[in-house]
């Protein structure tokens, strides 16, 4: 077993992924708030009847995570059928209160109705939802639900999420000054970097005017072969400019974001910097240069690029992706003719759609909303912003249903001892 | 104290006019119209309008430009940081939609004296409509003293029916670079 296997090894035990919801999760020992009904065991024949009654009189219009009808198991195999009749006073017991058309259905078939109490809210997380079924059964639907990895990555897909991690830790450290954040841009159908860029807030390259030409195109990419490490990257921080102004920051900006003037520069020279250049802008910024790039007459008149690439929606699976090739296979072959040398105008995706971005810091309010605007399908950070951030910690952009794009958000627990030099 | 707050003085809506100017420029390059201007001094400063189109990163708003002219304009003459955060403190912006979450916070982390917008930005608003960053943080020092959130004086509804007109415009005319199911174009529409 050489070195890199015993690091994997020793990352399986201590690496993890945790989904981080669209509200705050309630924990664990904490009750979840509960409502009062009316619930009553039921003949199993009389389900279907009786459920289409109560629907009709009984409507449970702001309970609708709840199950109307739970199948409980008895000893020896034996189960039982209850069914919700009908919301109940909070206050007193009685049976009384129960409306009365409710009441009369209860009567004509002989029902004993007894109160139970269920969640009064839908769960935010499949934790709280194991949670809420232990007092009645509710139903779990988190909004981003397409989004794979919510309800758990297998162990390949494990490793993967932890390479493109480790990239961005090594890039977050690959400065001569303070650990900065890094941003690592993902393609996941083909595992494939698109971009990656560290804080640069006290010095970057000034970009050239012809922004093709100080464009370099990453061709990182990961391998899962029988190479030792799973990652391979030929264009980790290869700035001579960047390496030779000497990074001086007091750590990650989204940490500080106000802080900016108070960093003292010690380069006379150095003329460059720039408050809001965080990591995910500038890897933001990176991919809007290489789709340029690769895809250089498209996108100024709305012609018919954006109606091919616009089929693939946000969860688009790369097998999904092959399929809209083919049914466009006229279409797609016109519009290569037209861009000669460029790779095929149907990959093409919209901004940042179907792609991940591995970042070591939670987000600042502004990189977050920054990646709301770009359609990031889902955000991976490993250490929580206690100052600024936006995923949870000050803020939860995920969870703000007025926004017309919503990402998965997933922190990825490793050990702190990575942020010192030696990985 | 000028009397932006009350009604809008005679600058007030010269300057955002010159915003709206800024937006109309975005239309006729068939980018979401909005527009603003910086003011410093009574002095327009730097001026910018939506390019997220064009550049293919959704991030280029209008205020994001004008703040870049700034940042390299003030560093080409040699200001420090600290003097570049003095000269921000005492900006104005003048832009014609409510500052969008990520703008509103990139206006906080620069240290912006005050902002007038014109229609409010119910989906992505900063200022008001989803989050309130121009309030700054409840708790303006934290244990170890580390400033949080600034905040900046904010005023809406400055020439709001302009400003949505032209939205209102862009938008029925279709707007070609929106993902397919949202809108159609107007030649398809069956409206």
């Amino acid at each position: 077993m050489n070195k890199n296997d015993t690091d994997r090894d020793r990352d399986r035990d201590r690496w993890q992924i945790l989904y981080i919801p669209d509200k705050p999760p309630i924990p664990p020992n904490q009750q979840q708030p509960t409502v009062n009904v009316f619930a009553s065991i039921i003949d199993p024949k009389l389900a279907n009847t009786l459920i289409r009654r109560l629907n009709q009189i009984a409507p449970l219009e702001n309970l609708r995570h709840v199950k109307r009808i739970r199948k409980k198991q008895l000893e020896g195999g034996k189960t039982e059928l209850l069914v919700i009749l009908c919301l109940a006073s909070e206050n007193d017991n009685h049976l009384d209160t129960m409306q009365h058309d409710v009441r009369e259905l209860v009567n004509s078939y002989q029902l004993s109705a007894f109160i139970t109490k269920v969640c009064k809210f839908p769960a935010s997380s499949k934790e709280e939802w194991e949670e809420q079924c232990k007092l009645w059964p509710t139903s779990y639907h988190p909004p981003t639900y397409n989004i794979d990895g919510i309800t758990g990555f297998n162990e390949e897909y494990s490793q993967s999420v932890f390479s493109f991690m480790r990239f961005a830790v090594e890039l977050a450290k690959s400065g001569d000054g303070l650990v900065t954040n890094a941003a690592v841009i993902v393609d996941p159908s083909v595992k494939k970097v698109i971009a990656s860029a560290r804080d640069e807030i006290c010095s970057w390259n000034i970009p050239t005017n012809n922004q093709t030409n100080s464009f370099k195109e990453p061709d990182t990419c990961i391998s899962h072969s029988n190479s030792n490490r799973i990652i391979t990257h030929d264009t980790l921080p290869s700035n001579g400019s960047t390496s030779e102004l000497k990074q001086l920051c007091t750590g990650a900006s989204c940490l500080y974001p106000w802080q900016w003037s108070e960093q003292e520069l010690y380069m006379p020279n150095s003329s460059c910097w720039h408050p809001l250049r965080h990591a995910a802008i500038v890897a933001i910024e990176c991919s809007a240069a290489r789709d340029r790039q690769l895809f250089p007459d498209l996108g100024d008149n709305g012609d018919k690029s954006f109606e091919l690439d616009q089929m693939h929606s946000s969860t688009s699976s790369p097998a999904k992706r092959q399929k809209v090739n083919l049914e466009n296979v006229e279409d797609t072959e016109k519009l290569d003719t037209l861009t000669e040398g460029c790779h095929s105008v149907a990959a093409r995706p919209y901004l940042c759609t179907g792609y991940d971005i591995y970042l070591v810091w939670e987000p600042c309010t502004m990189c977050a909303m920054a990646l709301v605007h770009q359609r990031i399908r889902r955000i991976f950070y490993a250490f929580p912003n206690p100052n600024a951030g936006a995923l949870g910690s000050v803020h939860r952009l995920q969870g703000e249903k007025s926004l017309n794009h919503h990402y998965a958000v997933f922190r990825v627990l490793l050990p702190e001892e990575v942020l010192s030099v030696e990985l | 104290m000028a009397s932006h707050e009350e009604d809008c003085s005679p600058d007030t809506l010269a300057f955002m006019e010159l915003a709206i100017q800024q937006a109309k420029l975005a239309m006729d390059s068939l980018e979401v119209p909005v527009g603003c201007v910086i003011v410093e001094d009574g002095k327009v400063i730097a001026s910018g309008r939506n390019r997220t189109t064009e550049t293919r990163n959704a991030t280029r708003h209008a205020e994001m430009e004008a703040i870049d002219i700034l940042l390299e304009h003030w560093q080409k003459n040699g200001l420090s940081k600290l003097e570049v955060a003095e000269k921000f403190s005492n900006c104005y912006l003048y832009v014609t939609c409510e500052p969008c979450i990520m703008c509103a916070a990139a206006l906080s982390i620069l240290g912006i004296k005050e902002v007038c917008y014109g229609c409010a930005n119910d989906k992505f608003g900063g200022c008001g409509s989803i989050l309130s960053l121009h309030l700054g943080s409840s708790e303006p020092l934290k244990s170890h003293g580390v400033p949080q959130g600034k905040g900046f004086k904010c005023t809406g509804g400055i020439m709001a029916s302009e400003a949505v007109s032209l939205l209102r415009t862009f938008y029925e005319q279709g707007n070609p670079n929106a993902p397919k199911p949202h809108r159609p174009l107007a030649p398809q529409a069956t409206r």
